[in-house]
């Protein structure tokens, strides 16, 4: 069995952590450029390889049509659901998507959990080279406020980036795991969380216990359409208006230039949050450069009603649970967007404190959800994490109405019995519709699955079908049906109205998986070679020199044994092998190399007088 | 801390299944099963209201989703003014009259019967409370059965009264 890490898989960065054994606290493992983000940007580049992170990032100047950024508001959703997104973002949607979307990136087209399954695999590489150990089960978060679609969409995307998902963890609720680990807070908690294209309020209690300390969420509530994006789209909005104006140039809102733009202006938004007014210098095509003074001033005018929209949640999910804001003990951030000095201005008026910052607000939901990867690793912990589903269950009754069941803010697994009949003489089938939502008509809450009761012919009214409708530790609905009279059980398979069904899963997955599972071994192979080769020349390299003379014949002998041996495990595939043999022979070559070493010193001294050195 | 709440704590370390991931395929499952039953029965019996639908329902007073919808005849008048009222809006609205003066006297009586279902909250707690009194003397089943029966009256005329509340509350929000 590989490692379990903790996942942050987010609109605009993503990011992987693991519980250090020796701290006992845990950490974010960076990748190759040496940052621990790792941008939620996807590329395929001309000959169909994939391409994710910073190198992607880059590309998204260069090569816009063959690049998607912020893919997760895309996730769970169907192509009526997107309009408003296909306005501001370069989503290139292929218009023949029925249930699931499909993206359209150079001459291939992808779901998003692909797209997102692309970046889970990324991150898991991150991890494997870090550990030098195959990665294969994981925790990954997902918006409090994520529905039953979006939380089975991202667990796709987990499966097709070959995890094992073992758990779906809320946000904020990551975010106070790793707080309650770093502070040792009690008592009532609110976590305001606004990423990169989510905003979510979680209020939890944290109680110490002699079993250990217990994070129960007592209420959610958000809006999966509200995040740092916007209020990039704002300032992106206002400045195209001013070039217009001034210059009368007008770009297209998705080209290079608008990219490179929109870069430049998150760029300022983050000088913004440092000082009072920086300027934007910014070429345009006609060869002038548009210039202009911000202040701070004119940015909290601008993204003013954002910040606004993220307080209605705030004051719902208090009042879910009769709480006033002045009740909170502690008041987290989460989220880069909360750098933002109007947000920290905003929440600490609302909750009359100050709020914590102590953790970085970009990395603390993965270390949270490290932490959580780490007690389900282990089975049995000191911490245990109650949540809650963010919406109401319902199903669709006579007229178009929602029945409620299972409501909002339940602790979960959670479930509920509905009883069935027929209402005419041998009826074969009951239609069920269930939705998930808090309005009162089915057609303005979200559909979750429709699926037909079977039902044996009897006179109407006989028959009795018990439904059951679970929810899952991950949100996820489970539904089970029984015939009360015959105790037969019912197979329901739900799949959200908007997901991927499992012949779409299992297809996606053979055209990825199993060249992913040799992946690791291969890639671990190609850098154990590389190294082989390496140590090969230095050694062979050393034992040419003279100094080698120095080297007692035994010795010489066990050196030049284990490159042999070495030189034969490189031509195997057996990566293990290889690393044991380069060990054998830097356990061989130590004399030499200090030999070597204290050669080159001398040489190097060679004519200097000790008061030169 | 309450004892409900402790006992539910308690439970759910043993039950939750994140104790059972690396556990097999049958424990998890009865992890999940237990699980949800712990919640669905915290959840019942935190809520006043679900509380006594429960009592009702396991005592067999009460069938599932069996709910009267008879105005109770104290308050006969009351609603009988509070319908006028609601049509009035709603011909007022459709024929773009003033409804200042109409939404006035409908936020008076949502306020008026807000209060009655405080009174009748608080009424049902005090019998909820004579039934465990009840339970605990290990009272016979008549006097039991009065008792049910006072809090099944109890619980239609608070989801009559409730009812009404969240309807004149929505008429007023689209006005």
């Amino acid at each position: 069995m590989g490692r379990t890490v903790g996942i942050d898989l987010g609109t605009t960065n993503s990011l992987v952590a693991y519980m250090d054994a020796q701290t006992g606290q845990p950490k974010c493992i960076p990748g190759p450029y040496g940052s621990t983000l790792c941008p939620s940007v996807v590329s395929l580049d001309p000959d169909g390889n994939i391409i994710v992170g910073e190198p992607a990032r880059k590309r998204l100047l260069t090569q816009p049509e063959r690049t998607i950024y912020s893919v997760k508001r895309l996730m769970g959703r169907g192509v009526s659901d997107i309009q408003d997104e296909l306005k501001l973002f370069p989503f290139r949607v292929d218009v023949a998507s029925k249930n699931v979307i499909r993206v359209q990136l150079g001459e291939k087209k992808f779901t998003a959990p692909e797209i997102s399954s692309f970046i889970l695999r990324e991150l898991k590489n991150w991890a494997e080279a870090h550990f030098g150990e195959p990665v294969d089960r994981a925790v990954i978060t997902v918006p409090a406020y994520f529905n039953d679609a979006q939380r089975q969409a991202t667990k796709d995307a987990g499966k097709l980036a070959g995890l094992e998902v073992l758990r779906l963890v809320n946000e904020p609720t990551a975010a106070s795991l790793a707080y309650g680990l770093h502070e040792k807070q009690r008592g009532l908690v609110a976590v305001y969380d606004l990423g990169g294209g989510t905003f979510d309020i979680s209020i939890l209690k944290l109680i110490s216990t002699d079993d250990g300390d217990i994070y129960q969420v007592l209420s959610v509530n958000g809006d999966t359409h509200l995040g740092g994006d916007d209020i990039d789209n704002l300032l992106q909005a206002f400045v195209h208006e001013q070039i217009l104006q001034h210059d009368e140039i007008d770009f297209s809102p998705h080209g290079e230039i608008a990219q490179e733009l929109r870069k430049e202006l998150i760029a300022l938004k983050h000088q913004l949050s440092e000082k009072e007014s920086a300027t934007l210098h910014f070429p345009l095509p006609n060869g002038k450069t548009f210039e202009f003074e911000f202040t701070r001033g004119m940015l909290d005018a601008l993204i003013r009603p954002v910040v606004d929209c993220t307080i209605t949640p705030v004051k719902r999910a208090l009042a879910d649970k009769e709480l006033k804001p002045e009740q909170m003990d502690e008041v987290v951030l989460v989220g880069g967007t909360t750098r933002t000095p109007l947000i920290r201005r905003t929440v600490q008026e609302f909750f009359g404190r100050a709020p914590h910052t102590e953790l970085n607000p970009d990395e603390v939901v993965a270390l949270g959800a490290a932490v959580q990867a780490n007690i389900l690793d282990r089975g049995v912990s000191n911490m245990l994490l109650l949540d809650v589903t963010p919406l109401s269950l319902g199903i669709e009754t006579y007229g178009g109405a929602v029945g409620k069941i299972i409501p909002r803010n339940s602790p979960i697994p959670a479930s509920a019995q509905e009883m069935y009949t027929t209402g005419v003489d041998n009826q074969t089938g009951i239609d069920i519709h269930v939705l998930q939502g808090e309005r009162e008509l089915a057609k303005d809450c979200r559909s979750l699955a429709r699926f037909t009761l079977k039902v044996p012919p009897a006179p109407a009214g006989l028959p009795r079908i018990e439904v059951k409708f679970l929810i899952d530790a991950n949100g996820i609905l489970q539904v089970a049906a029984k015939d009360v009279r015959t105790g037969e059980q019912q197979q329901i398979e739900v799949r959200p109205s908007y997901g991927l069904n499992d012949a779409e899963i299992e297809r996606m997955l053979e055209e990825s998986i199993e060249y992913a599972e040799q992946d690791f071994a291969e890639r671990q192979v190609i850098e154990a070679r590389t190294e082989a080769e390496s140590i090969l020349i230095a050694t062979s390299k050393a034992l040419a020199g003279e100094q080698a003379n120095a080297v007692p014949t035994e010795e010489r002998a066990k050196i030049d044994g284990a490159v042999a041996a070495l030189k034969e495990s490189v031509a195997e595939n057996d990566y293990k092998l290889i690393r044991k043999r380069i060990d054998e022979l830097n356990h061989a070559t130590m004399n030499l190399a200090e030999i070597v070493m204290n050669s080159a010193i001398s040489t190097a001294l060679k004519g200097k007088s000790v008061g030169e050195v | 801390m309450g004892s409900l709440e402790q006992k539910f704590l308690q439970l759910s370390w043993k039950l939750h299944p994140d104790n059972f991931v690396n556990a097999s395929e049958e424990e998890q499952e009865l992890s999940l099963k237990r699980s949800s039953e712990l919640n669905d029965a915290y959840r019942t019996l935190k809520d006043p209201v679900a509380r006594v639908e429960y009592l009702l329902e396991i005592e067999g007073e009460r069938k599932e989703g069996e709910k009267k919808q008879q105005a109770p005849p104290e308050l006969l008048e009351e609603v009988f003014e509070l319908n006028e009222s609601l049509d009035e809006l709603r011909e007022a609205k459709s024929a773009g009259l003033e409804l200042d003066g109409m939404k006035a006297r409908l936020q008076a009586a949502e306020a008026n019967f807000g209060q009655k279902l405080a009174e009748v909250d608080t009424e049902m707690q005090a019998t909820a409370r004579d039934w465990d009194a009840a339970v605990d003397a290990g009272a016979d089943d008549a006097a039991r059965k009065k008792i049910m029966a006072r809090l099944n009256e109890h619980l239609n005329r608070r989801s009559y009264i409730r009812n009404l509340v969240v309807s004149v509350a929505k008429e007023l929000a689209e006005a």
